[in-house]
């Protein structure tokens, strides 16, 4: 009995059951839902949309928000196939080049929310718009086509059965991110500024080293998402992240993140991930307008901080 | 145990506030093996001190010595590394993180990624808990445990910093009495180990238990500085405290007892625990609501107005009986009106000017049709009222939070007069004003009083109950102990009201 | 300087008149104005057309809805939140608008009524949801700009309307003078009304307090819960105005014509109120400088296209003038403290 109501206390027990419930109610009435093609599909856009919310929830959990994102995302992704393309730069290089520009994106917004003391809310809106025009700059809003075929075999090849390549890097950032919060203390530092940054200071953690960090890996993730969108589109196109805000707050906040900070979980992101992922997949499968994947995105949010609320108040644990 | 060498001195403590001299010339002498009371009415200048000693503010002028040397702190953190700890009254623990961690992670600080070895933490942690008998798993989430075990976890922090001072903010407040006999067994062990600890309470039968030395603050100076414990019994505490003298002089009698009633309180109940409340304050007359903080004073000041709701009784305003829906409702429709304790917050809106802030309660009364409103009808209004009160303030348009705090508090009385409101509460109406203020504040509101105006004050405070209040109700928690008609005379009302408040049988006078 | 300890003046006419002037000079909407004259300098001796009639007309026309934007997010800072969904919200009532027409027949004067009691009816989803939950409206206005986005998609088929009746295109192609856009003049005339409404109505002061401070003024006897959902509806109301005056401009309701989800609004939203000095916190307000802020962007952007910049790079540059915006802001306001002025 008490097995059950620990386990409804941990973050990933509610998305893990209602993916659970979404596939198996899915699975019957869509024969095609299984099967393998399908599967490979909800995985290619797992494994980058993954990396999108892993990238918001990083800042979640120092208690502020990145809309640039998606602008960081589409400036490494054209960076990448423009180096190649212009520049004629092996493909190795170049992927390390993008994530570094990522990196320094993210380091930028770090820097100018610390030095400033302006909200990251205002910073983020700026270095959106600021990243995006770059980005438009440089294409004009044409895209880069010359996308190497080492690249676009990475991105359509399996590792066995339905299993994209594509998903291998993000397992990795996956496993390296719940690694870094649970057992790294920089890790530790991030969610110690984001649960109490007073707290945190009289602990000895540098608090502005932290928030910077903390943006930088935002950035790196980013930019890795980039990267596999190019792989996977096999084309550089300047609109890539345009579409990524909604989705990098809904994965994270139905995987029980709290916006005020402290406290995110790498699993349960990963499955607020797979759950939009599934039901974007079934709006297709059921023929159903696919403009509707908007408002049941909408509305995931909102249930979700609304039930994160609910939880937040009943009381944790007892003590003696 | 008393005459062992200074660990810690502060000398000539001065701290200065826009407006305000929170502390004029403040010594203390800390020594280790010792638990220091420290004591002082609201607004003597307690908190600015541990403030000065832990980092937060520098003082205007004095000197801090540490093993006989100069030190000075230059934040919070400073003050720590050099060995003053602090627990405060609010958590500065990570809920999520475990006990474990939550004592260590200063030691982690060292690098960012080499891995944490969770068994070697939990490992470290240990002895540190027991040293404080908390017998708890230490990978144990700190949101698990009870507030008193937050506590000891903050305690056993600051000691695995080699916190040689540990300064302990009201740390009983929110303990239940055998808690705290397991506090202050750990405490003595502590002393007796060498620490040096300062104690900071209002609860003086605690003091007396525990400490051996006691500093007394009063009016931002020192009433006794580091005395030793032994001869100085309650009264002699009570009297450094308050100071004799006020307290008695400006109460005068009134007999309001035929006057009607303006607002009734009976058998009522509310949502946040209060239960039974009689009350009824009368036109003209000043009722005192005396309780410790924590006793539900300020939440059924709030439920009165309507921002909680009553979940039985009911509640009269000139003998009829109405339903309060909202705060707006109560100022508006009823001519009730309510001075916050918590000025800052929720009395004033800082950032907006005197006129504005003088002017709220009005402005529904003064907009025209198709709500319309002036400043120059506002102004005619409230200037008055402000010039009545002598507001100094350079334009009406100055931003409230540039003005000292006594003027904030005359800008918070002035607003309700403007309003004309018939029933008023008000709640510390002392907190972080000056002894002249206060002193005028307390004429002002009798004069309110017998105008017609019926007020009810809330305060801990006791010596501004029997200067302010005809009759004085004392609650506790979230119940009315009882209800003595004031004498003005201290010696008479101040132990009726500790006896009711604790039940037990009042000592002689 | 005055110091704080003088008391007040015994004649009931406050504040000395000569710091006000001096006030004005180290205030926003000063240091606005400066750098509108001097951009129009520049931009008037090098870029060929410039200051054309036509440049003029279309300048003015752009600013209108940018300045209609920015008083759209405006309305919602005030209360210390945000609105992401004023994009969504209207594209959502210029489409309700073309489809009370095309697809009910309603005739345009009330199809335009209709459609603005819509955007107000969207407006109370968000107040409500912000006032009932007690969540950040950034989180809720974030969902429902996904929301009130998909649905219209949805529901139009992502089609326009475009046999609207002719009294749109000829209101945004008609010129007074050659060069001034009626467009602008509404916007005008909003601002002043909303200028009005923060400065002379019981609502306004409401607002304000509200914002500074939602506790205080609670228990100063304001309805804090109703204001601020009024304040949202509001924002929705004008958002609403800002994409239909964008419809009489294109001469058909678009959904795409505020960008994917709406979000090609945001930055002018905030740009605007930004720059202004509009308080993020809330409870402080300037209508005089969003309108000057969102002009001076509009200002920019044109200036910069017609100096052959490159129309892609525009938006870095309007991300840079917000950052060196709340830098300077900043720095003023510091100024400012220190002095103890503001």
């Amino acid at each position: 009995m008490t097995q059950i109501s620990r386990l409804s206390r941990t973050d990933w027990f509610g998305p893990l059951l209602a993916t659970i419930i979404a596939i198996v109610v899915i699975r019957a009435f869509s024969a095609n839902f299984l099967s393998s093609f399908n599967i490979q599909i909800l995985l290619l856009a797992i494994a980058v949309n993954a990396l999108v919310a892993y990238s918001q929830m990083i800042i979640i959990a120092i208690g502020q928000m990145n809309l640039s994102v998606g602008a960081i995302g589409g400036l490494a992704a054209i960076s990448f196939v423009g180096m190649i393309e212009v520049w004629g730069i092996p493909a190795p290089l170049a992927v390390i080049l993008a994530l570094a520009i990522g990196v320094g994106c993210g380091v930028i917004n770090g820097v100018l929310i610390r030095i400033t003391g302006i909200s990251a809310f205002v910073i983020t809106l700026a270095t959106l718009s600021i990243f995006k025009g770059i980005n438009l700059g440089i294409t004009e809003a044409q895209p880069f086509y010359g996308v190497p075929d080492s690249v676009k075999a990475f991105g359509s090849a399996l590792v066995f059965g339905p299993i994209p390549w594509l998903v291998v890097p993000t397992v990795l950032v996956a496993v390296g991110l719940w690694f870094m919060l649970s057992r790294m203390p920089v890790g530790r530092f991030i969610l110690a500024v984001g649960s109490n940054e007073h707290a945190a200071g009289l602990s000895g953690i540098s608090v502005g080293a932290t928030v910077i960090i903390a943006h930088g890996i935002s950035g790196l993730l980013a930019a890795i998402a980039g990267v596999l969108v190019v792989a996977r589109l096999q084309i550089g196109q300047p609109s890539i992240g345009d579409d990524w805000l909604i989705l990098s707050f809904a994965a994270p906040v139905i995987g029980g993140a709290i916006l005020a900070g402290g406290h995110v979980s790498v699993s349960a992101t990963f499955l607020g991930v797979v759950i939009v992922a599934i039901i974007t997949q079934a709006l297709v499968l059921f023929n159903i307008d696919p403009f509707l994947v908007q408002v049941v995105l909408g509305a995931l949010i909102l249930a979700a901080v609304g039930l994160n609320k609910l939880r937040a108040r009943a009381p944790i644990g007892q003590g003696t | 145990m008393t005459d062992s060498t200074p660990i810690f001195q502060a000398r000539a403590i001065e701290k200065a506030f826009p407006g305000v001299m929170a502390l004029s010339g403040v010594d203390m002498t800390l020594h280790s093996g010792s638990i220091h009371a420290l004591l002082g009415e609201n607004g003597a200048g307690k908190s600015t001190l541990i403030k000065v000693i832990t980092g937060v503010h520098a003082p205007t002028a004095g000197t801090l010595l540490l093993d006989g040397e100069q030190v000075s702190f230059a934040n919070p953190r400073d003050a720590i590394v050099q060995g003053i700890g602090v627990v405060h009254q609010e958590r500065n623990l990570f809920p999520r993180f475990s006990i474990a961690e939550n004592i260590h992670l200063e030691q982690l600080a060292g690098g960012l990624i080499k891995p944490i070895d969770y068994k070697e933490l939990n490992e470290n942690a240990r002895p540190w808990l027991r040293a404080l008998d908390l017998d708890i798993d230490p990978a144990t989430p700190v949101s698990e445990l009870s507030v008193a075990r937050m506590q000891l976890v903050e305690i056993a922090k600051a000691l695995s910093l080699q916190s040689r001072v540990l300064l302990l903010d009201e740390p009983t407040a929110s303990l239940t009495s055998s808690e705290t006999d397991r506090l202050f067994t750990i405490l003595r062990r502590l002393r007796d180990s060498g620490t040096s600890l300062v104690f900071v309470s209002h609860k003086l039968e605690e003091v007396q238990e525990i400490c051996d030395r006691v500093t007394v603050l009063r009016d931002g100076a020192n009433a006794c500085d580091s005395q030793p414990m032994q001869g100085v019994g309650r009264q002699d505490l009570v009297r450094m405290m308050i100071g004799r003298a006020e307290g008695t002089a400006s109460w005068r009698a009134s007999d309001t007892s035929t006057h009607p009633e303006v607002l009734g309180l009976s058998d009522v109940s509310t949502t946040l625990g209060h239960k039974g409340i009689n009350l009824s304050v009368r036109k003209g007359e000043v009722v005192g609501l005396y309780g410790l903080v924590g006793a539900g004073r300020t939440e059924l000041a709030k439920a009165i107005m309507g921002k909680f709701a009553l979940t039985g009784g009911t509640v009269a305003i000139n003998g009829a009986p109405v339903t309060i829906p909202n705060v707006a409702a109560a100022i508006h429709d009823h001519g009730l009106g309510y001075i916050s304790e918590d000025r800052k917050n929720e009395g004033l809106i800082l950032q907006h000017s005197v006129l504005s802030n003088v002017g709220v309660p009005i402005w529904r009364k003064l907009a025209g049709r198709f709500g319309t409103l002036f400043d120059r009808d506002i102004r005619k209004a409230a200037l008055p009222y402000l010039q009545k009160l002598e507001v100094k303030t350079p334009s009406l348009s100055q931003t409230v939070a540039n003005l000292s705090g006594g003027n904030q508090q005359k800008i918070s009385v002035a607003k309700w007069l403007a309003a004309g409101v018939q029933f008023l509460i008000v709640d510390e109406p002392s907190v972080g004003i000056d002894i002249k203020t206060k002193a005028y504040l307390h004429e002002l509101l009798r004069d309110l009083a017998d105008q017609g105006t019926a007020i009810l004050v809330i305060s801990s405070d006791m010596p501004e109950m029997i200067a302010l209040a005809d009759r004085i109700a004392v609650m506790d928690d979230y119940r009315i102990m009882g209800e003595i008609a004031n004498t003005g005379k201290y010696d008479e009302i101040a132990p009726a009201i500790m006896a009711l408040i604790h039940d037990s049988v009042a000592p002689a006078a | 300087m005055t110091s704080p300890d003088s008391t007040l003046p015994a004649s009931p006419l406050g504040p000395n008149a000569g710091r006000s002037t001096t006030h004005f000079f180290l205030s926003n909407e000063f240091g606005l104005i400066l750098l509108i004259v001097i951009f129009a300098m520049i931009f008037g001796a090098t870029a060929q057309g410039f200051l054309s009639k036509f440049n003029l007309f279309t300048l003015g026309r752009n600013s209108a809805v940018n300045i209609m934007i920015g008083l759209s997010m405006m309305t919602v800072i005030v209360t210390g939140g945000l609105n992401l969904a004023v994009g969504a919200m209207g594209v959502s009532v210029a489409m309700t608008c073309g489809w009370l027409i095309e697809g009910v027949g309603v005739p345009w004067p009330l199809a335009i009524l209709g459609a603005l009691a819509f955007g107000a009816a969207l407006g109370w989803i968000n107040g409500a949801m912000v006032v009932k939950t007690g969540l950040h409206s950034f989180i809720i206005t974030l969902a429902t700009m996904s929301i009130f986005f998909g649905a219209m998609i949805f529901l139009t088929r992502a089609e326009s309307f475009r046999e609207l009746p002719s009294a749109f295109s000829t209101f945004g192609r008609m010129k007074f003078g050659g060069y001034l856009s009626p467009l602008l003049l509404v916007t005008l005339v909003v601002a002043l009304l909303l200028a009005w409404l923060y400065r002379r109505t019981l609502t306004g002061r409401e607002m304000l307090a509200a914002g500074a401070s939602p506790a205080a003024a609670e228990l100063s006897g304001i309805r804090v819960d109703r204001i601020i959902t009024l304040c949202h509806m509001l924002s929705g109301v004008l958002a609403g105005l800002a994409a239909l005056m964008l419809v009489a401009r294109n001469g058909a309701a678009i959904p795409s014509m505020a960008g994917q989800l709406g979000q090609d609004w945001l930055l002018p939203a905030f740009l605007g109120p930004v720059l202004g000095g509009t308080l993020l916190q809330g409870g402080k307000v300037s209508v005089l400088g969003t309108v000057l802020g969102a002009f001076l962007v509009t200002m920019l952007s044109s200036g910069l296209l017609m100096l052959q910049v490159g129309a892609f790079w525009v938006q870095t540059f309007l991300g840079l003038m917000l950052l060196v915006a709340v830098l300077l802001d900043k720095a003023r306001r510091s100024y400012l403290a220190r002095r103890n002025l503001a």
